[in-house]
């Protein structure tokens, strides 16, 4: 294959998708990348910056939000992450309560949004630590959510315990917009990676729904499990995404595809365009949050995969065929949130044990070279093993 | 050297790639083309005919082959081209929302009409028969379709639902069903918790197939015991772990 790409024969777009794919089957957990462990509470949400793909957020249950540096520049295999910088108990303005959702600004690292069960969304400027806007709300703030793409707009979509969905303006710090239509709390939001005006929104009355922001009126369409057969199901659930709680958003890299989690232990992939039900069955998904969960799906590799926190273990899933993968276990207690580092194909897991924990691909081991046979008959065959290595000290008799 | 802590290295479980994974124990065929309609047709053998006195079809569940076939998608699809062609129909049996019934069309038309033998209401099922197997992939019928489509009158739909094709789903729309098969939902019902019951007992809530199958079965399990562990494995309610000694069933907490 290397062959057919020197020769101009591949893309070699080609080569960097089958090397991601195989690192991604590789993740397993290694010894030598920790994460340095400060949060004294369960670990709700993580996220990698965008740009540099270098600084981690992370929030936890105590309210407290730390920033870690991934980036290995000690030139040691073993590394542990450590955190950058921390807010604190101690900071005057840190949240009263468990933090949520946490989401770099996705272009630089100079501000982050978070929000939590104290009713307020604060955005924080990365070096004084303190915050420069807050809105506040009535109910707990499920999840946010900033556009990572978005030009012409500035807006967070929050989605809190209210069945309306608040669209905040950051340029103006004013609340601009209430997307109304949903009937129980809005446990998740996600702006599409595709269309900069595009927003999914998930709730515990078991409907998901895809606005656009641009109209006035109301969602672009609601997704229906059965895809408008209405025979399939009992008249309550018509329209339904799913038997249950719907708690999980996910869209997939290129923003075709809309991946969905619910507590029916069901999760289903869409088309987003269409809102169609591709129907793929992967199975029991186990899952009994009544928050939020946060899952990723790969980008760039070959068949896309999906990885999905199922109780104390993370499942990955094909997301087009459905089939179980894997799945890494490791966690001492249920897991909450994964985040993948885009460039490196590495997983971090975070979850009710307090730790993070790094999934690193498993290094190819170096191929002993197979010279031509034919270059050496001339030289005599040179030994495959390296004088140096071989065992001069142990004899056969002992 | 006695090892009376775990080392490190085995909580971090770092596991060797096998090359072509390496099924051991585990029964299941993955030979070429999966073929679906073999694997009904043995799961329908499993039923227990002479329990209902032959009236009721050889009803299979949906799930039960998911614990055969590996690829739940391909499976849903190979199904929905079966019931498009008309060979195939699909019930809600309503005890759970996801549990859906096979039956063979042929198989279905055969006991319907035999149980209707001598009924006033058996020209009726005859023709609701003829237009349901037209072919049809509908589970439901709400009143439109009914007096629309089908061009039933009022009267006829209550023959239908009392001689037990349609059953009530609620104000002016009907489910599919079995005639009969209420013994059916409820002797099933009895031995899944009855197997599952058998599982969670056993030490480590765990069980050898091959030693579950031998086990002397209560009255209350009335059906073959492959038929309810294909059931109790294809609904995920235990996991199927691949093992030396053969496939090993530990029941899942949820």
């Amino acid at each position: 294959m290397i062959l057919a790409l020197k020769a101009g024969l591949d893309d070699p777009l080609r080569l960097r998708r089958a090397e991601s794919t195989r690192r991604v089957l590789s993740l397993t957990l290694n010894p030598d990348r920790e994460v340095d462990r400060i949060h004294g509470n369960g670990i709700n949400t993580i996220d990698i910056e965008v740009v540099e793909g270098r600084y981690m957020l992370s929030g936890g249950a105590d309210g407290v939000i730390v920033i870690y540096d991934l980036e290995n520049y000690s030139g040691k295999l073993h590394y542990t992450c450590k955190s950058v910088c921390t807010v604190g108990r101690s900071n005057r303005y840190v949240h009263k309560f468990s933090v949520e959702t946490v989401q770099w600004y996705p272009y630089d690292t100079g501000m982050f949004v978070s929000s939590s069960f104290d009713k307020t969304m604060k955005v924080w400027d990365t070096e004084t630590l303190k915050p420069a806007e807050v809105f506040e709300f009535e109910g707990n703030v499920y999840s946010h959510h900033l556009s990572p793409i978005a030009r012409k707009h500035s807006l967070i979509a929050v989605g809190t315990k209210d069945p309306k969905i608040h669209l905040c303006d950051l340029k103006s710090g004013s609340r601009i917009q209430v997307l109304q239509g949903h009937r129980a709390e809005i446990l998740s939001v996600r702006w599409s990676p595709r269309y900069e005006h595009i927003l999914a929104t998930a709730s515990a009355d078991s409907k998901v729904k895809v606005w656009d922001v641009r109209r006035a009126s109301g969602c672009l369409f609601s997704l229906d499990q059965h895809n408008g057969d209405k025979s399939k199901a009992a008249s309550e659930a018509v329209n339904t995404a799913h038997n249950g709680r719907v708690n999980g958003l996910c869209f997939t890299g290129d923003g075709l595809y809309l991946l969905t989690t619910g507590t029916d232990d069901r999760m289903r992939l869409w088309n987003s365009a269409t809102g169609e039900n591709t129907l793929v069955n992967y199975g029991k998904v186990s899952n009994g949050n009544r928050k939020k969960l946060q899952f990723a799906v790969s980008r760039g590799c070959g068949p896309e995969f999906v990885f999905v926190p199922c109780e104390s273990s993370v499942a990955v899933y094909a997301v087009h065929t459905g089939e179980l993968v894997s799945t890494l276990r490791g966690h001492y207690n249920n897991v909450d949130c994964c985040e993948l580092h885009p460039d490196y194909q590495e997983l971090y897991t975070g979850g009710k044990d307090c730790n993070i924990l790094a999934w690193i691909p498993v290094l190819r081991s170096p191929d002993v070279e197979d010279e031509p046979k034919s270059a050496n008959q001339a030289a005599g065959a040179p030994s495959s093993v390296n004088q140096a290595f071989q065992d001069a000290w142990s004899s056969d008799e002992d | 050297m006695n090892r009376k802590r775990a080392l490190i290295s085995d909580t971090f479980k770092v596991k060797k790639r096998r090359n072509g994974t390496q099924k051991f124990g585990a029964v299941s065929d993955g030979d070429g083309p999966t073929d679906i309609r073999s694997t009904l047709e043995y799961l329908a053998t499993l039923f227990p005919r002479k329990l209902f006195n032959d009236s009721l079809p050889q009803i299979v569940l949906k799930h039960q082959l998911y614990s055969i076939h590996d690829d739940k998608t391909l499976v849903d699809k190979e199904l929905n081209k079966l019931r498009e062609q008309g060979e195939l129909l699909m019930f809600q049996l309503g005890f759970d929302a996801d549990a859906f019934g096979l039956v063979f069309a042929a198989d279905y038309k055969s006991k319907v009409l035999a149980g209707e033998d001598g009924r006033a209401t058996r020209a009726t099922v005859e023709r609701f028969l003829a237009k349901l197997l037209s072919p049809c992939t509908e589970l439901s019928f709400s009143k439109d379709k009914m007096l629309k489509e089908f061009l039933f009158t009022d009267s006829e739909i209550t023959q239908l639902v009392k001689s037990g094709v349609l059953t009530v789903r609620d104000a002016g729309s009907w489910w599919l069903s079995i005639p009969n098969s209420g013994k059916f939902t409820k002797y099933f019902i009895q031995g899944r918790k009855a197997v599952l019951g058998m599982v969670k007992k056993s030490k480590y809530s765990e069980v050898l197939k091959a030693e579950l199958e031998e086990r002397r079965t209560t009255s209350h399990v009335k059906f073959h015991m492959k038929y309810h562990i294909h059931d109790i494995v294809g609904a995920e309610l235990v996991e199927s772990i691949p093992t030396t000694s053969g496939t090993l069933l530990r029941f899942v907490d949820s």
